[in-house]
């Protein structure tokens, strides 16, 4: 047993904030970033012998930390403060920022790889190195650790329970949702950190086996760029950052290792190696993918509080495959006053309104699913100034069509489920009440600015394949094709989305790879 | 090399001519003094906290809304942000108040902060239904910055019919083992 509330103050976790000179470390293998990737990477190879550092940005939060609230948390928990955002500030962008990664913030559905997937991979993108059998003893291990299992639906709470109800009804494909949680007490707070370490995220499972492994971790540590020489890296340095993690403290840290595994996630792992000078010949930072996802909200005459109970329990993949047009899964989104202030269309009385409504108020969400067609490429990650990342995401027509026909079955569904009205979050909103109006919705504005999109799912950036004209990475062990000690295991591998939440998949394919590497020596 | 930074709103030649107005000394009128700090501001300039100020009091209208703490708040929040986004929320503020903006784009003389509550909301409407993407996503950022400060305290909770459970059971899960076989 290791417990939680000791690990923090373990020699082995080092505090940057409060390191009183800079750090010169070394390890035979430094990984960057303790996310679903990195924190599953680092415990592989510590517990296959290897001396293991693991660098994190974000601070090393805990459940007592975790108070519910989302002035607490917020700023604290995700990238830029929760401020992130495409260049034209036309999708938020929800990554978490902690020791543990998004898989701390996130609402704990769990989905395997859809095999279909893979085999695009192999087909399309030339990902040889590994066949789905391969990816199935690493789900079986990480879903026993994770304690992943299947909701029952009589645990659903309203706004989740809508969702299941409506699509039944309409005769849509739909299920209960997997979910790493043990003995999860329902609190419903899964995107400000779990308040009772139900859930089973990279903070209170495989971060804990890697420091019981030997592992160190350094937080509150910035990593700037990998130095190289002989066409090999040689150090990562960086910036130590203050107990908030808003600025340097004036120290900085190099870490020199035999191997770097760089696991920053979607986004950051291609920055990193964008401010190293690994371009890539331009493909680092291309094919980032971000399952851009708009809502609606309906009003029932019956309580909803969605903002008890967990927040995911119910999907309908129905509409994932739609052939040529772009395809969309749906799920419910948890309801928090700050949360749906900002989401809530317009402003004075109106928005007013609308907030008092909360309680009666189920929001379900369409997750489209990018990267599988020509006209849906994804974004770009390219640099600021200042070396921090820039992620340019057109919203192409393609895409704006599938959100026209998402927001149509998302108040089919609700309406079918009971709900006396429906709300779309343009601003302004199209509000229905006798239900189903295609013609209103497709005349709303249909714009930047105009309407709420959002993405919780970061994908893509540093592609893996056999090709090194099309991709960063190779696909056997992860290795970029030109820099042989250096590996990326995050989700910013995959050469597409997924079409289902990602964290398992980040799971199943980091251990597979962090076993080749630990296996290799 | 980084490439080349342009913000939303530095987008496009119009975005940048904007902004060179708004940031620069071209500001014909200052904004108007409504609340003073309360505390040191950490992101946002005086003048555009001003301008903060007077955009929170008419987007925020529910119960106990209190301009100042709200734009505090969001002051506050900003400083977890990149310093280019601070910097780029700080210029936004100058340019909505801004008085020969406002002439170019809306025929008004009088910046934001000193028009009277019906024609400040008539302003912030253009915003949200402009053609430009700048303003658009310009009164978006702004309007949720603001919404969000006042609705993550505490004191809104009661009136939403929202609260956080009690009586938790913390110490069931302190091993990190915890649900293996």
């Amino acid at each position: 047993m290791t417990k939680l509330s000791e690990i923090r103050s373990s020699k082995n976790v080092l505090d940057g904030s409060a390191a009183a000179t800079d750090l010169n470390l070394s390890a035979d293998d430094c990984v960057i970033g303790s996310g679903a990737g990195g924190a599953l990477t680092a415990a592989t190879l510590a517990q296959h012998g290897r001396t293991v550092l693991l660098i994190e940005e974000g601070g090393y939060y805990t459940s007592q930390d975790f108070t519910m609230r989302e002035r607490d948390t917020e700023s604290r928990l995700y990238q830029e403060g929760m401020t992130r955002t495409t260049k034209d500030a036309g999708i938020t962008i929800f990554q978490g920022k902690a020791v543990g990664g998004t898989t701390v913030v996130n609402w704990t559905t769990s989905f395997r790889t859809p095999p279909q997937v893979v085999e695009h991979w192999r087909s399309k993108h030339a990902v040889g190195g590994f066949a789905y059998a391969d990816l199935l003893p690493h789900y079986q291990a990480i879903e026993e650790r994770l304690s992943i299992a299947q909701v029952e639906p009589a645990s659903m709470n309203r706004n989740n329970r809508t969702l299941y109800d409506g699509c039944q009804k309409l005769g849509w494909a739909v299920e209960p949702l997997r979910r790493n949680v043990y003995a999860c007490q329902q609190t419903g707070f899964c995107h400000l950190g779990c308040p009772v370490n139900a859930k089973r995220s990279m903070l209170v499972t495989l971060i804990p086996d890697a420091i019981d492994a030997g592992a160190r971790l350094l937080f509150r540590a910035r990593a700037e760029r990998l130095e190289l020489s002989g066409g090999q890296v040689v150090r990562v340095v960086g910036t130590l950052l203050d107990p908030e993690g808003r600025q340097s403290t004036g120290r900085s840290f190099s870490v020199q290792a035999q191997r770097f595994i760089v696991s920053g996630g979607a986004i950051n792992s291609p920055a990193l190696l964008l401010r190293s000078g690994l371009d890539s010949g331009g493909l680092v930072g291309l094919r980032t993918f971000l399952h851009p996802v708009i809502a609606s909200s309906a009003i029932y005459d019956e309580p909803i509080e969605p903002f008890r109970g967990a927040p995911q329990s119910a999907a309908s993949h129905h509409f994932a495959d739609r052939g040529e047009e772009i395809g969309f899964f749906l799920e419910a989104a948890p309801w928090y006053p700050g949360l749906a202030a900002a989401a809530a269309p317009g402003f004075g009385k109106d928005h007013a309104g609308f907030m008092v409504q909360a309680p009666y108020t189920a929001t379900h969400i369409a997750i489209t699913i990018d990267g599988f067609h020509d006209d849906v490429p994804g974004g770009r990650v390219s640099l600021r100034p200042s070396g921090a990342p820039l992620i340019d995401y057109p919203i192409t027509p393609k895409l704006w069509s599938a959100f026209r026909f998402a927001q149509k079955r998302l108040a089919e569904e609700q309406f079918a489920s009971g709900a006396k009205a429906v709300l779309t979050l343009h601003d302004p909103p199209v509000q229905l009440e006798r239900g189903l109006d295609e013609a209103a919705i497709d005349q709303a504005p249909w714009q930047t600015g105009s309407v709420a999109v959002f993405t919780a799912h970061q994908m893509g950036g540093c592609a893996m394949g056999d090709d090194p004209q099309q991709s960063v990475v190779r696909s056997e062990d992860l290795r970029h094709h030109t820099v042989k000690n250096l590996h990326v295991i995050d989700g910013s591998v995959f050469p597409t989305s997924l079409g289902v939440n990602p964290q398992e998949s980040i799971y199943g394919l980091a251990r597979l790879m962090a076993t080749r590497l630990a296996q290799s020596g | 090399m980084p490439s080349p930074r342009r913000s939303f709103l530095q987008k496009g030649l119009f975005g940048g001519a904007l902004l060179a107005l708004g940031g620069g000394g071209l500001a014909l009128v200052p904004p108007k003094t409504r609340q003073a700090p309360r505390q040191p501001l950490l992101s946002l300039s005086e003048p555009s906290f001003q301008v903060l100020v007077a955009f929170a009091a008419r987007v925020v209208v529910a119960p106990g809304a209190d301009p100042g703490e709200i734009a505090a708040g969001a002051d506050l929040a900003l400083s977890y942000a990149l310093p280019e986004s601070r910097t780029d929320l700080d210029r936004l503020l100058r340019l909505f108040d801004n008085a020969l903006v406002g002439l170019v784009l809306d025929q008004r003389l009088t910046p934001f902060t000193r028009l009277p509550p019906e024609e400040q909301d008539a302003v912030i409407e253009r915003w949200r239904t402009s053609s430009l993407v700048l303003r658009r996503t310009g009164y978006q950022a702004l309007r949720k910055l603001c919404l969000a400060s006042h609705y993550t305290g505490e004191a809104t909770w009661a009136g939403l019919g929202y609260s956080i459970p009690v009586g938790l059971n913390q110490a069931a899960y302190e091993d990190s083992k915890v649900g293996l076989p």
